[in-house]
């Protein structure tokens, strides 16, 4: 009969949020069921009829599950929130800002580049100048989410970590390839402008992903690591 | 009864500080006292029990821990905290207030 109590609360728990708390308030609520209906065994009440004693007297659960729910674990702060979105859109604005000081950079060496034949190069170097910034905002609001406290081993709270960790990962390993295609970018054009050598100058984005590739090993040899 | 009952259900959280405030105890033994104490004419549903449980903890006021139960099921009891104790006191006030203006109302 002991059994039953304990089949019947495991259904009433179906629903429940998977936490800690959940399992806890299980056992508890378990434990007190069993001890009541030892009771009116002791009592002289007749098994069918002290279970449905019980189970009678546990009410609805439902509203219990409300509490039980723990904060979603991607949900940021709203006011983190606000300073993410500030950071995106002023690290966007500098790099429309870095291609127009390119464009107008070439416009510019190429009219004047008798006078100043390595204008085209000072002009790329100023543009990637002008795009570490963003890049940093980037990375750095990629890293915004907090890094989550478990409370205890076990099983869930593990999970959680992983997959806490992963979407912080994930946004990292977004930066990290923006960063390598902006690069190889600006590679393809600054090699371009100087040889003058278009037809083999697109070998550069080979390189490019080359690097990317390199970059998804490296995570992945991190994560085999740990 | 049905008023009795209602009553009951809004004042669970402070029948259960109460209870606690003589020694620690766990949801059952809770419930069971509250049946004696009323002769067995009222008790509390469980989901109500644990309800307030929850607030209480959440509050502050009450503090929980697993019993080291050599034989069965390890039991969960709770004590009341220093913050639970002032609250029972302010509440038990604001109740006497509360008896006395309806018992006024009520003549």
């Amino acid at each position: 009969m002991k059994e039953k109590i304990t089949k019947h609360i495991n259904e009433l728990f179906r629903d429940a949020p998977k936490t800690r708390r959940a399992v806890e308030l299980k056992e508890e609520m378990t434990q007190n069921t069993i001890e009541k209906y030892e009771d009116l065994i002791g009592e002289g009440c007749q098994e069918e009829d002290a279970f449905r004693i019980v189970v009678d007297s546990i009410g609805d659960v439902t509203e219990l599950f409300e509490d039980l729910k723990d904060r979603s674990l991607f949900l940021l702060p709203e006011e983190q929130r606000r300073k993410r979105a500030v950071l995106k859109a002023a690290a966007v604005g500098i790099y429309i800002f870095a291609g127009v000081v390119f464009i107008i950079s070439m416009v510019v060496s190429e009219m004047y580049y008798a006078l100043a034949p390595e204008g085209g190069i000072l002009g790329l170097a100023l543009t990637a100048l002008i795009c570490i910034p963003p890049t940093c905002m980037l990375i750095y609001a990629a890293n915004m989410y907090p890094a989550y406290n478990k409370k205890e081993e076990n099983l869930v709270e593990l999970y959680k970590e992983a997959a806490h960790t992963g979407s912080r990962e994930r946004a990292i390993r977004t930066s990290v390839s923006m960063l390598i295609w902006l690069v190889t970018l600006l590679l393809y054009f600054a090699i371009s402008m100087t040889t003058q050598r278009w037809e083999i100058t697109w070998l550069v984005f080979l390189v490019g992903a080359c690097a990317q590739m390199i970059e998804v090993l490296v995570f992945n040899i991190k994560h085999t690591g740990s | 009864m049905s008023i009795t009952s209602d009553i009951l259900r809004g004042h669970t959280e402070a029948i259960i500080l109460s209870h606690l405030l003589e020694q620690d105890s766990y949801g059952y033994q809770i419930n069971k006292d509250i049946m004696k104490k009323t002769d067995n004419r009222c008790e509390l549903k469980e989901a109500t029990l644990y309800s307030a449980f929850r607030r209480l903890e959440q509050a502050g006021y009450i503090r929980t821990y697993w019993g080291d139960e050599t034989v069965g099921a390890r039991r969960r009891y709770y004590s009341i905290t220093e913050e639970g104790r002032q609250a029972y006191q302010s509440y038990k006030r604001d109740w006497e207030e509360a008896k006395l203006t309806i018992d006024q109302l009520l003549k």
